[in-house]
């Protein structure tokens, strides 16, 4: 298998073209089109609701692959029918390809995702975690991190912080499926390409959560997008790692993360947080990183 | 052809056997359950080579599976009841939306609360609008031939539309009958292979189910056009099936109508008993009594119910279900049939049968004198037959 060095060795040909509805700078649109780098011609996205649903808008499509959108919750399944169709009628050498936001993916769609992952279906789950219910007007998901201002978590009076719930570990979830779970960011395109690559080789169910920066629901400038995706990372905001048969490779170390306070400041979701909610949005991180780092090289679920 | 003993269940698991569908995605429910073992025990024996059977965490993710499978042209047949039917409502739009073939058994039952494992049409008949074409089987020998039928209605160009073949629960599902199993010669020549020219493919790359904006109507009417063109090809289909199997169906099932001046409309099992109560009542009281049984829900027959009941006085609509607050679910659809004929027949409507309440010869004897004491004072009514509880508000 081909393993990339440098941004040099990515494929130059695209299977996402011209043509899209969604935002200018938005993250997800880019991580799809980075991914068909890689996953070639003979691939079929399974698109959950959500905002990438609006890459084809009746009669057109950016897309050069073929694409199905069945719901919000039912992704999993979609892709497993697909899988075994595709078995059974001898095409099995296509790549079943689950593109799904994280509210399709945490919340109403576990269920269907829980069971294609138990069932190791051979299918490659990219949840592309924008933080939120995007299109729907960005409200919170069980993906939105303590502290973010999301249409259904307001700041307010009696709320300064907006969301209080500390978003669910759904990686971790996933790598106690025992099927390969990764995290990737735009930023690190070798590192995510890389991922994708060993993903389409593998004979079962593998997961690749993207950081879905959202230059809409973050309010930021859309030049910023792999910037963020950039600080995300290293912040320890979104730590770069995977775990296979239950062991936890850190994919990007650094001695030191950036304050928070640096991702934090760009974006207006996390306008006027108050200070103490920024300190504890900062030891949850440091939590988080201190757990990866201790477990890096070991059994992890 | 064999000639033997089978229930329900296994005669909707014979039908898909004789297709070999590429693929059975499942999730129990009673009393479906026995229809989707018979099939796992066969594929795990090596009788049905060509299909998966997959067996999914829920009937939602069971019809998006199936959306999956058939989007890539795939055979797919499956089975499900009552909640679990249901449960997959959001999904069957998006198949039937989809123009994929789909092939399903339901095997009715009351819907919950209070729960009861026994059969009425609610469930099936929730689906009314869902885009999908639907059968109902009056016995065990008709589930089969209907599942075969399904998949040649289902798989026409004209058409392209997923098929429901309904079952009573229990009546049908889990009592044994004799019927006669076609050989697989007979089935591959009445089913032709499936070639699907508009599903996803290597080297055919499509999009399947994206937004729209003003095409909505469009693709809504091309269903529609879609679903009539079906009563057609379901007349092909039913000339075919007689020349190879033996076996004529029709639209409607027309019994004894020839002279009938009072007409019961069935659904399902409960005709069997109705048929029987006909025949004594002609031979013993001498009353011209006849029945219509609605084979096909989907696409509405209409012209076929019409000349079938153009001659009688008085109808009885026998409806096993209720839209509460409303009445009987056929009963509207009758008279709406009938409201353009120059000559209207009387129009009773009787809810009976709910939640699997017995529907013996005795009902239907007494339904048929209250049609005429209705034709008598020239005022139809609305019964509740099981608990005496007339609603004569209701026409
Ligand atoms: C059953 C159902 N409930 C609600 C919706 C409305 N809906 C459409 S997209 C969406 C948001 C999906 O969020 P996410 O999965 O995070 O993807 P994103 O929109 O962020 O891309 C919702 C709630 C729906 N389509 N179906
Ligand atoms: S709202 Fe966010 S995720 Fe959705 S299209 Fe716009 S930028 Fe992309």
């Amino acid at each position: 298998m081909q393993e990339f060095k440098s941004l040099k060795d990515l494929p130059e040909q695209d299977y996402f073209t011209g043509g899209s509805s969604t935002c200018a700078g938005c993250g997800p649109s880019m991580g799809l089109k980075l991914a068909l780098k890689v996953l070639g011609p003979d691939t079929i996205i399974v698109n959950a609701s959500g905002c990438m649903t609006l890459l084809p808008l009746y009669p057109n499509t950016p897309l050069k692959v073929s694409w199905i959108h069945n719901a919000i919750e039912n992704a999993s399944s979609t892709a497993a029918g697909v899988r075994h169709g595709l078995d059974m009628l001898g095409n099995g050498d296509m790549n079943v390809v689950v593109y799904a936001g994280d509210g399709a993916t945490y919340d109403i769609g576990l269920a269907s995702l829980s069971a294609a992952a138990a069932k190791n279906e051979r299918i490659i789950y990219i949840c592309y975690n924008n933080q939120s219910f995007g299109n729907t007007g960005f409200q919170w998901s069980t993906a939105t991190p303590y502290g973010s201002e999301t249409k259904t978590t307001p700041r307010g009076k009696d709320n300064p912080t907006g969301t209080t719930v500390v978003n669910k570990d759904m990686v971790k979830i996933m790598g106690a499926h025992r099927v390969y779970a990764a995290t990737a960011s735009l930023a690190y395109p070798v590192d995510f390409l890389n991922k994708l690559n060993r993903a389409k080789e593998r004979d079962g169910f593998s997961y690749i959560e993207l950081l879905g920066s959202c230059t809409a629901g973050w309010n930021y400038d859309p030049r910023m997008t792999v910037r963020i995706s950039k600080l995300a990372v290293q912040c320890g905001m979104w730590p770069l790692y995977e775990i296979e048969n239950g062991m936890l490779t850190l994919n990007k170390d650094f001695n030191e993360l950036k304050p928070i306070d640096e991702f934090l400041k760009l974006q207006g979701r996390y306008r006027a947080l108050p200070q103490d909610d920024v300190a504890k949005l900062q030891s949850l991180i440091n939590e988080h990183w201190a757990e990866l780092k201790e477990y890096n090289g070991k059994r992890y679920v | 052809m064999k000639q033997t003993l089978v229930t329900g269940n296994e005669a909707a698991a014979w039908g898909a056997r004789l297709v070999q569908p590429n693929y059975i995605p499942t999730f129990p429910i009673t009393p479906q359950t026995e229809c989707i073992e018979t099939l796992a025990q066969w594929i795990s024996d090596g009788e049905m080579s060509g299909t998966y059977f997959d067996r999914m965490e829920s009937e939602h993710s069971v019809m998006s599976a199936a959306v999956g499978a058939a989007a890539v042209g795939a055979r797919v047949f499956t089975a499900t009841s009552s909640q679990g039917l249901l449960l997959m409502h959001e999904v069957l739009y998006i198949a039937s939306g989809m123009r994929l073939p789909i092939v399903m058994a339901t095997i009715s039952r009351g819907l919950s609360s209070p729960v009861t494992l026994w059969s009425d049409h609610n469930d099936f008949l929730d689906q009314r609008d869902s885009g999908w074409l639907m059968l109902h089987a009056e016995n065990n020998q008709e589930v089969l031939d209907m599942v075969l039928q399904a998949y040649r209605i289902a798989e026409d160009p004209r058409v392209l539309l997923p098929i429901m073949v309904n079952m009573d629960g229990y009546v049908l599902s889990f009592t044994d009958e004799p019927i006669t199993i076609p050989t697989a010669g007979m089935v591959k020549e009445f089913l032709p292979e499936y070639t699907p020219k508009h599903t996803i493919a290597k080297d055919r790359p499509i999009t399947v189910g994206p937004p729209v904006l003003d095409e909505y109507t469009l693709f809504r009417a091309q269903n529609h056009v879609a679903a009539r063109n079906a009563l057609e090809v379901m007349e092909e289909v039913m000339v075919d099936f007689d020349r190879i199997f033996g076996r004529r169906y029709h639209l409607v099932d027309e019994f004894m109508l020839e002279d009938a001046e009072l007409v019961l409309v069935t659904q399902g099992s409960m005709s069997t008993t109705a048929k029987a109560a006909i025949m004594e009542m002609r031979e013993e009281e001498d009353i011209k009594v006849g029945l219509l049984r609605l084979r096909v829900i989907r696409p509405w027959p209409a012209s076929a119910i019409a000349a079938a009941l153009k001659n009688a006085k008085a109808v009885a609509v026998i409806d096993r279900n209720v839209a509460p607050g409303k009445g009987g679910i056929m009963l509207p659809e009758i008279v709406e049939t009938l409201y353009h004929l120059d000559r209207r027949p009387l129009v009773s409507s009787f809810i009976v049968g709910l939640g699997g309440n017995s529907q013996t010869e005795h009902k239907v004897k007494e339904i048929t004198r209250k049609l005429i004491v209705d034709l008598e004072t020239g005022r139809p009514r609305v019964e509740w037959n099981d608990m005496n509880n007339n609603d004569n508000e209701g026409l």
